[in-house]
């Protein structure tokens, strides 16, 4: 997931980046096809080059060889709001077909089965960012017909839905899960499955999605992870296996 | 000149608890996962305060701890898990459960969070923000009515902003690097919601990882983020932020993180954890002999330092 998060992020952009498999995706990239893209971080960092995996988004490590340290209110108000980040990060726990993600509360909202962190920067970051890319674990508890609770907009309710809310640009642009990754039409606004993992087939996507899923016709196996990704990923990106695992 | 008076905003941690922190205050924390003043959060606990609504950006432990208490009965604000390391489990328990008692969250986003703060801080009654626009966070509430507003842009560009409410707290923590005696306070590293959020606060209780000479502070005033007029309450405590980091004096405890978050999933391991490291603790000169001198001296700070520059004219 890291390594297709990566490929996702071209060289001279501005990326928005949250903890975790985001972190390594935009080191990854920064250390492969991307060196000149500048990852900024809500706590207040432009340009981090961290010298270890930071564990949080405002890892002191993080502070050190950057360009410029401000505020969360700097960075989304003078930097994300405006439109100058090009892609931003977010997870979830659950997705609709139009990209819309919860990160709230699993089942009533007033009394959860499952009380979620919240929002954090993710509602500014899918509201405000030119594209989101999305990145989570694939299940049909998670990939659902209906949200618990609209954490973050995706395409909201289809073709002008952000417009509609008032939303100045963005929206997803591809989700990364376990299994695939999927991207989304661009008249319907609903998300398709563009490329299958490895030792994966479509009928097992399916099998993990609570809505009828759109295929591309097109639809492709992942490139598998090259040796230089793999080898920039163990060694220098999480050489501690934090998020990778030992 | 006359000779400036002596300080009287230096005091000791329990005395700045019980005399800022009243029971049912609205308490603003701070610090996105930097310099986060955990020492103030621990007395608050030891001293079994009630009723607060407690307001912030981004929570992780310090919130969870303050739930897991008993101490809080509102938050507002956009964030609490334990980031890397997991849900908050005192939190899920008190949501889901009302162990050891219900707690009501308004929820906003972290930039919704820190303009309300600004809002607060600048004398408004609300800010406007474009994010949160479509989403739940606008159309649910919880115990503000309205929690915001989604007007047009009155000059006619047609736009929506969502309005959102100011933040005033009765009283805004800050953990700093470090200040004189009269609370001029310098930061340094990332600075989180600490900005706006200090300013949201009618009262500021200071906690400092040192003081220095005046002169320190006259010497590189870009650093300073609170002027001393600000500030009523100083409290001088190293290792302040503890299990967190603070750029240039330590770095996160990711061994404690790590127990408490393993801890904290079942509620007999909360309560032993909150014994063994909070109420079975009498402050927080006993719970740094606890961390013992060889942790604290494996987390103290390599010197990374800054360059100079010429502040002549």
């Amino acid at each position: 997931m890291a390594i297709c998060a990566a490929r996702e992020i071209r060289d001279r952009e501005i990326a928005f980046i949250g903890t975790g498999l985001p972190m390594l995706g935009g080191m990854l990239a920064k250390y492969t096809h991307a060196p000149n893209c500048i990852m900024i971080f809500e706590s207040g960092v432009v340009d981090a080059r961290p010298k270890r995996t930071p564990l949080s988004i405002g890892d002191a490590c993080l502070v050190p060889g950057s360009v410029m340290l401000c505020g969360l209110t700097e960075v989304f108000g003078l930097i994300m709001q405006p439109g100058y980040v090009d892609v931003g990060y977010i997870g979830g726990a659950q997705i609709d077909r139009f990209g819309n993600l919860n990160t709230t509360v699993i089942g009533d909202y007033h009394s959860p089965k499952v009380r979620l962190p919240g929002s954090g920067g993710a509602n500014d970051i899918g509201s405000l960012a030119k594209r989101t890319i999305i990145m989570m674990k694939q299940d049909r508890l998670k990939f659902v017909e209906k949200l618990d609770y609209v954490t973050t907009p995706g395409y909201i309710d289809g073709p002008g839905g952000r417009e509609r809310a008032g939303l100045p640009r963005g929206g997803p642009s591809c989700v990364i899960s376990d299994m695939g990754v999927y991207r989304f039409d661009g008249a319907t606004k609903v998300m398709y499955l563009d490329s299958v993992h490895p030792g994966l087939s479509v009928d097992e996507i399916r099998r993990n999605v609570s809505w009828d899923l759109e295929v591309a016709p097109t639809v492709r196996k992942t490139k598998p992870p090259t040796k230089r990704e793999l080898q920039v990923l163990r060694t220098k990106c999480d050489p501690e296996g934090i998020f990778l695992g030992a | 000149m006359a000779e400036p008076e002596v300080s009287s905003k230096l005091m000791p941690l329990a005395e700045a608890v019980k005399k800022f922190i009243p029971d049912g205050c609205r308490l603003r924390s701070g610090g996105i996962a930097v310099r986060k003043p955990f020492a103030v959060i621990y007395e608050i606990m030891r001293q079994r305060k009630r009723d607060l609504t407690f307001l912030m950006s981004g929570w992780t432990e310090d919130a969870d701890w303050l739930i897991g208490a008993g101490c809080v009965d509102k938050l507002e604000g956009s964030y609490l898990g334990l980031e890397a390391l997991g849900l908050a489990y005192c939190y899920r328990r008190a949501v889901e459960k009302g162990i050891p008692r219900k707690v009501l969250i308004e929820e906003y986003s972290n930039f919704g969070m820190t303009m309300r703060f600004m809002a607060a801080g600048m004398g408004l009654p609300f800010m406007p923000v474009k994010s949160q626009l479509g989403s739940d966070l606008l159309a649910v509430e919880s115990f503000r009515h309205p929690k915001a507003q989604v007007v047009e842009d009155p000059f006619g560009s047609g736009e929506k902003v969502a309005l959102l409410p100011a933040c005033p707290a009765d009283v805004a923590l800050l953990h700093a690097q470090r200040c004189d005696e009269d609370g001029n306070t310098q930061v340094w590293g990332q600075i989180g919601d600490d900005l706006w959020g200090t300013y949201a606060g009618k009262k500021i209780l200071l906690t400092v990882e040192e003081i220095v000479p005046t002169r320190v502070i006259r010497r590189d005033p870009n650093r300073t983020i609170v002027p001393g007029f600000r500030v009523d309450a100083i409290v001088p405590i190293p290792f302040g932020g503890h299990p967190y980091q603070v750029q240039g004096y330590y770095d996160t405890d990711r061994a404690f993180r790590k127990d408490y978050a393993a801890r904290s999933t079942t509620l007999e391991g909360w309560q032993g954890w909150a014994e063994e490291w909070v109420y079975g603790v009498e402050g927080h000169e006993a719970y740094l002999n606890k961390l013992g001198e060889e942790r604290l001296a494996h987390l103290r700070a390599k010197p990374v330092m800054s360059g100079k520059v010429n502040y002549g004219y």
